[in-house]
């Protein structure tokens, strides 16, 4: 491998490996998506029933 | 078991009345633990039985011939005391937790970290008593002589570093819902620097290498007993708050 | 919930704006390798990766002894959101490091000091967050957590100490020359401009994903406690 004139062949393994890169941060941001969207539907149900029933 | 530590003038002590108070105090935790033991020996008897049985399976599992026996045998004892040493540490946490002893203890005048102290120095006399049976039984069955003054040295240094992060993990475990899994999970990692130094300078010294070369791995095992040490008479507090 | 502030606007652009341009510089500025071809490129990110996962490990520790000392809810949420961070960046980074050990090494995978080092610390992240989901009361569980934070933190130099004593094959690309190490390489000055801007794109993306993940440990906190009003 050290003695061979052209580089190595190695093309399809530089797409895997930047297919995770990109794969794992694109799911990481997809995730915070969704939990913020679901965190704040929680909310609004929450402040809604808080409207409804105040405190005694 | 019996009672809070026996604390009776706990006036305004100075530094040195503080001091052997301190230390009173550990002792009194260290001998309420063996004092218990001495009663039920259901600890020492699980984590004896325990290891033998785990050295068993390792016979036939590693298939322990003359040759391999060299290698591997420091791989199989720390495997076998840091299984056994979960085992207890677990287990004497567990019972402070149950009967309610964590919560007295708390009351007691005296500085946290010396529950700390006491119950490291009991869970570690606990596992040297474990090694010291189990290694003549190996020594025996294998025809090894363990009898080393060096790797006596290096069983004694890396169960002073496992059982120092084991008790501070443990006293955490046992106060989560998940807690018979989870001290194995929250120990291992980080022991695992204290367990590698261990087999490699045990190896060492079975094999009779040169000083030079087991020596890293000693001070290894001196850096981690300190550093874990220091770090958790630091934090032991936040442990045990309530 | 406190709308998004101007600033995280600004740094997510930013952010962006730098990501697009590494990935640019990696892919049509920096050369590639000689000897090892297109998959030497993988190395960029991949180191970068490790910095984010070594960063957030640090920004645990610090947020624990801050918290344990002040009692700040603020800070178990940032310790929180620093280990989820990264958990997922040392994910990419061992991942990475055997996609390009396959052709380099000829393995998958060795027991190497970067390597077992890189896993221990994942698996520390991973107790980390199971010691926590163990625990129900929120002010406990931000003090243990903290703890382990810190514990784990200091063992890490000590794993790799003890993983560095057996043989090594990792190249290092930074600082000394170590012979024997396969996969090693000199970096042009192209290569070594694409590697510090990879660096410094990844320590944004820390710091944005870290705002972002503690904005939403905050507007869970606060549902949690509506929650718990109106159960009341």
């Amino acid at each position: 491998m050290f003695f061979q004139q052209a580089p190595a062949d190695t093309g399809a393994y530089m797409i895997a490996g930047y297919a995770v890169i990109f794969g794992v941060m694109a799911i990481y941001l997809i995730s915070l998506v969704i939990r913020r969207r679901s965190l704040q539907q929680d909310l609004q149900v929450l402040e809604e029933m808080e409207k409804k029933e105040p405190p005694q | 078991m019996d009672g809070a530590p026996v604390v009776s003038h706990a006036k305004t002590p100075g530094l040195l009345e503080g001091m052997r108070l301190y230390l009173r105090s550990i002792a009194a935790l260290v001998w309420k633990d063996l004092a218990a033991e001495l009663r039920s020996r259901e600890l020492l008897s699980a984590m004896l039985v325990f290891a033998l049985l785990v050295i068993l399976i390792f016979n036939f599992a590693l298939e322990l011939d003359t040759r391999t026996r060299a290698t591997v045998t420091a791989g199989v004892l720390w495997v076998t005391f840091a299984f056994a040493g979960t085992l207890g540490l677990n287990r004497s946490m567990a019972m402070e937790k149950d009967r309610g002893c964590l919560d007295g203890l708390l009351l007691a005048p005296v500085d946290r970290s010396a529950i700390y102290f006491g119950k490291a120095i009991g869970n570690l006399i606990f596992m040297i008593l474990v090694e010291v049976i189990v290694l003549p039984i190996y020594s025996v069955l294998y025809n090894i002589n363990l009898f080393q003054g060096g790797l006596l040295l290096v069983i004694l240094l890396g169960s002073l570093g496992y059982v120092a992060v084991g008790t501070l993990l443990s006293a955490m475990a046992v106060q989560t819902r998940t807690r018979d899994i989870l001290l194995p999970i929250l120990l291992f990692p980080v022991a695992i620097p204290v367990l590698i130094a261990a087999v490699k300078s045990s190896t060492g010294f079975l094999q009779g290498l040169e000083m030079a070369e087991i020596s890293p791995w000693l001070n290894l095992l001196l850096v981690y007993d300190v550093v874990f040490i220091a770090v958790a008479f630091m934090v032991f507090d936040y442990v045990v708050e309530e | 919930m406190e709308p998004k502030p101007r600033l995280l606007t600004i740094l997510d652009a930013v952010t962006a704006a730098l990501f697009a341009i590494a990935v640019g510089l990696v892919f049509f500025y920096a050369p590639t390798e000689a000897v090892m071809g297109q998959v030497q490129r993988v190395f960029y990110f991949h180191v970068a990766a490790g910095w984010v996962g070594m960063l957030s490990f640090l920004a645990a520790a610090f947020a624990g002894i801050v918290y344990l000392r002040t009692g700040r809810r603020h800070w178990d949420i940032v310790g929180v959101a620093a280990v989820e961070i990264g958990i997922a960046f040392i994910f990419i980074n061992i991942v990475t490091g055997s996609i390009w050990a396959r052709p380099i090494w000829n393995t998958w995978w060795t027991w190497d000091p970067r390597l077992t080092t890189a896993t221990i610390m994942e698996l520390i992240y991973a107790a980390y967050l199971m010691l926590r989901q163990g625990i129900e009361d929120p002010d406990r569980r931000g003090r243990f957590g903290a703890v382990y934070a810190i514990v784990g933190f200091i063992s890490v130099p000590l794993t790799f100490m003890s993983a560095r004593l057996f043989r090594t094959i990792h190249p290092i690309v930074i600082g000394s020359n170590q012979p024997g190490a396969e996969g090693q390489f000199d970096m042009t000055p192209r290569m070594l401009q694409t590697f510090m801007f990879s660096l410094l794109t990844f320590t944004f993306v820390f710091v944005d994903l870290l705002w972002h993940r503690v904005r939403l440990g905050k507007l869970a906190d606060h549902v949690e406690q509506l929650k718990l009003k109106l159960a009341a």
